[in-house]
């Protein structure tokens, strides 16, 4: 079944293409990948989703409501949000506050501080829940942002790169947390450079370049498309030999 | 809990000190005038503090809640407490109207356009001439002591009723700040596109931010009109006079905390008399200057404000208690 629909999505920045006519669908439960070269459209595609970007054309539905021209904060009630690529924390407030402040989407503030707690003991963070947010090293800090998405009860999260940066205990450790989430009802778009967490975790993967739609299929799939071969690593023909 | 300890023996300070000074002196007017612009500068921090949005325009609410009820009083025989209410009315409107277009803006920008906006409406109450009599200000008259009339012989109710007014704005500022609205409003302050996206509809609660900030400023306007009886455009729509002053109180304290204003009320609001007092009469100017270099030396040696020095004297005295 259907939860995310995505038609034919377009967006310009003055004379860059940044979306071009992106077409998917996201079946509930489902764990997609997104990849592509560094400047492919990824993160404007995850803005585009929220609401923090207004698309040119094309339309985007959620669980059957559609999102076109509503704000962020409309589309966080519907059941979407997203993680940010270099973390956007509250820096000057506690850990618990942070995450506290999602939590005030469906809550009121006592409740919402439960809910905080339980979503910082999902991600292994409740002992520095007191702690300054900005004081935490960036791990800690990728995992209280994914601590304060959850707080906003997603059906649909999306994941901005949160295992950048992160050593591999760490990355199987959000991993194993992903795959919890998936069990739990919980549908995901991840856009990650670690090719081989992505082909570990994901049922499917969408490759963007230069803003459209390259290729769509399983890990498997997408790794033998020339296609994607030739976007990542440049055409065999212009290849220098020596 | 150190915090609530300061603040109520500082309102209980408050509450005995006009009964020990002259009731038709000097001092107890300044302390009713101080009472006043730490209430006012509480009003401001709701704005200025929580959502870090630094307005240099707050004079056109208090000017407002002072030209409505006196208007009203003037023209209609209305009570001043009831033309109190209309005045937070408007000034809430007031607020409202400004807020949309200046609440995108960030820093620099919001100041200048609140200080613009400031700007208008002094201008505006001097030309109005048939409403607001011009440059040449409007008295309140003088009626039958009555408090239903807001109408006092002595100047000891004045200062009751502007401490009673700096507790409820205390009170509404700090029930903000512990509220869903102040968690919202300090995510918006540190990421505002971050608190979108996980739920925080950010221009409402700016929007109801600057209304209740603006609302209540006016509704203190009225309280400076009732004490001061006299006053012009030029006093109550002042940018260094109101605006500025407002927003030096709360920085000079301590911006987002409660007892911010406070402290910078009780330092700013006497320190400026007492200069008057012993300068005036040596030199033009000299007691302004005095007074600029000692809040210069303040601000660099407290720039976050009053309140840290006795965050680190409170750390420093439960540091001795406990081995």
């Amino acid at each position: 079944m259907t939860v995310l629909d995505v038609r034919a999505l377009s967006r310009r920045f003055g004379g860059l293409q940044a979306l071009s006519d992106v077409t998917f669908s996201v079946a509930r439960g489902e764990i997609v990948g997104v990849i592509g070269p560094n400047g492919a459209g990824k993160t404007t595609l995850f803005s585009t989703l929220v609401g923090l970007i207004r698309p040119d054309s094309g339309s985007v539905t959620l669980d059957g409501n559609g999102l076109a021209g509503l704000k962020p904060h409309r589309v966080a009630a519907l059941g979407m949000t997203k993680t940010f690529q270099n973390v956007a924390l509250f820096a000057e407030s506690t850990v618990l506050d942070n995450v506290l402040t999602a939590g005030l989407l469906h809550h009121g503030v006592e409740a919402a501080r439960g809910e905080a707690l339980q979503c910082l003991d999902r991600v292994g963070l409740k002992e520095v829940a007191g702690k300054r947010a900005g004081d935490l090293s960036f791990p800690e800090r990728a995992r209280v942002e994914l601590a304060r998405a959850l707080c906003t009860a997603p059906k649909v999260l999306l994941l901005d790169e949160v295992m950048a940066a992160l050593n591999p205990a760490e990355m199987s450790e959000i991993m194993r947390l992903i795959r919890i989430l998936r069990d739990d009802g919980v549908t995901l778009l991840v856009v990650e450079h670690h090719m081989r967490a992505i082909m570990n975790i994901c049922d499917r993967i969408l490759v963007l370049n230069f803003g459209r739609l390259l290729a769509s299929g399983t890990p498997a799939e997408v790794a033998s498309n020339p296609r994607v071969i030739e976007a990542y690593l440049g055409h065999p023909k212009d290849a220098v030999h020596r | 809990m150190k915090g609530r300890i300061a603040l109520g023996m500082l309102i209980v300070a408050a509450a005995l000190l006009p009964l020990l000074l002259d009731p038709r002196g000097y001092w107890i007017r300044v302390l009713a005038i101080t009472l006043l612009f730490a209430a006012m500068a509480q009003a401001w921090n709701i704005v200025g503090g929580l959502a870090n949005q630094i307005s240099l325009g707050h004079a056109a609410f208090f000017g407002i809640g002072a030209y409505t009820s006196t208007v009203l009083l003037l023209k209609f025989g209305i009570s001043p407490w009831l033309g109190m209410l209309a005045g937070g009315a408007l000034g809430g409107l007031a607020a409202f109207i400004v807020a949309i277009p200046t609440m995108r803006l960030q820093g620099h920008y919001f100041a200048l356009a609140t200080l613009a906006f400031g700007e208008v409406m002094r201008v505006i109450a001097n030309v109005w001439t048939s409403l607001t009599g011009g440059p040449g200000g409007l008295s309140v008259p003088f009626t039958a002591p009555d408090f239903l009339a807001y109408s006092f012989k002595l100047l000891r109710p004045h200062a009751y009723i502007a401490l009673s007014a700096l507790v409820i704005v205390t009170a509404i500022f700090e029930g903000i700040r512990r509220s869903a609205m102040g968690y919202r409003l300090r995510a918006i302050r540190q990421n505002p596109a971050a608190a979108e996206v996980i739920g925080v509809d950010t221009t409402r609660i700016k929007l109801q931010a600057a209304v209740i900030s603006g609302a209540l400023t006016a509704m203190l306007g009225t309280l400076y009109a009732q004490l001061a009886v006299f006053f012009d455009p030029d006093t109550v729509f002042g940018i260094a006079g109101i605006s500025i002053r407002i927003a030096l109180i709360a920085i000079l304290g301590g911006v987002g905390t409660a007892a911010g204003p406070i402290l910078g009320a009780f330092f700013i609001i006497p320190l400026e008399e007492i200069m008057n007092d012993l300068l005036s009469s040596r030199a033009a100017g000299l007691s302004q200057l005095v007074f600029g270099i000692i809040l210069i030396a303040v601000i660099l040696w407290r720039p976050r404000g009053f309140i840290t020095v006795f965050d680190a004297l409170l750390a420093r005295w439960s540091r001795g208690k406990s081995p």
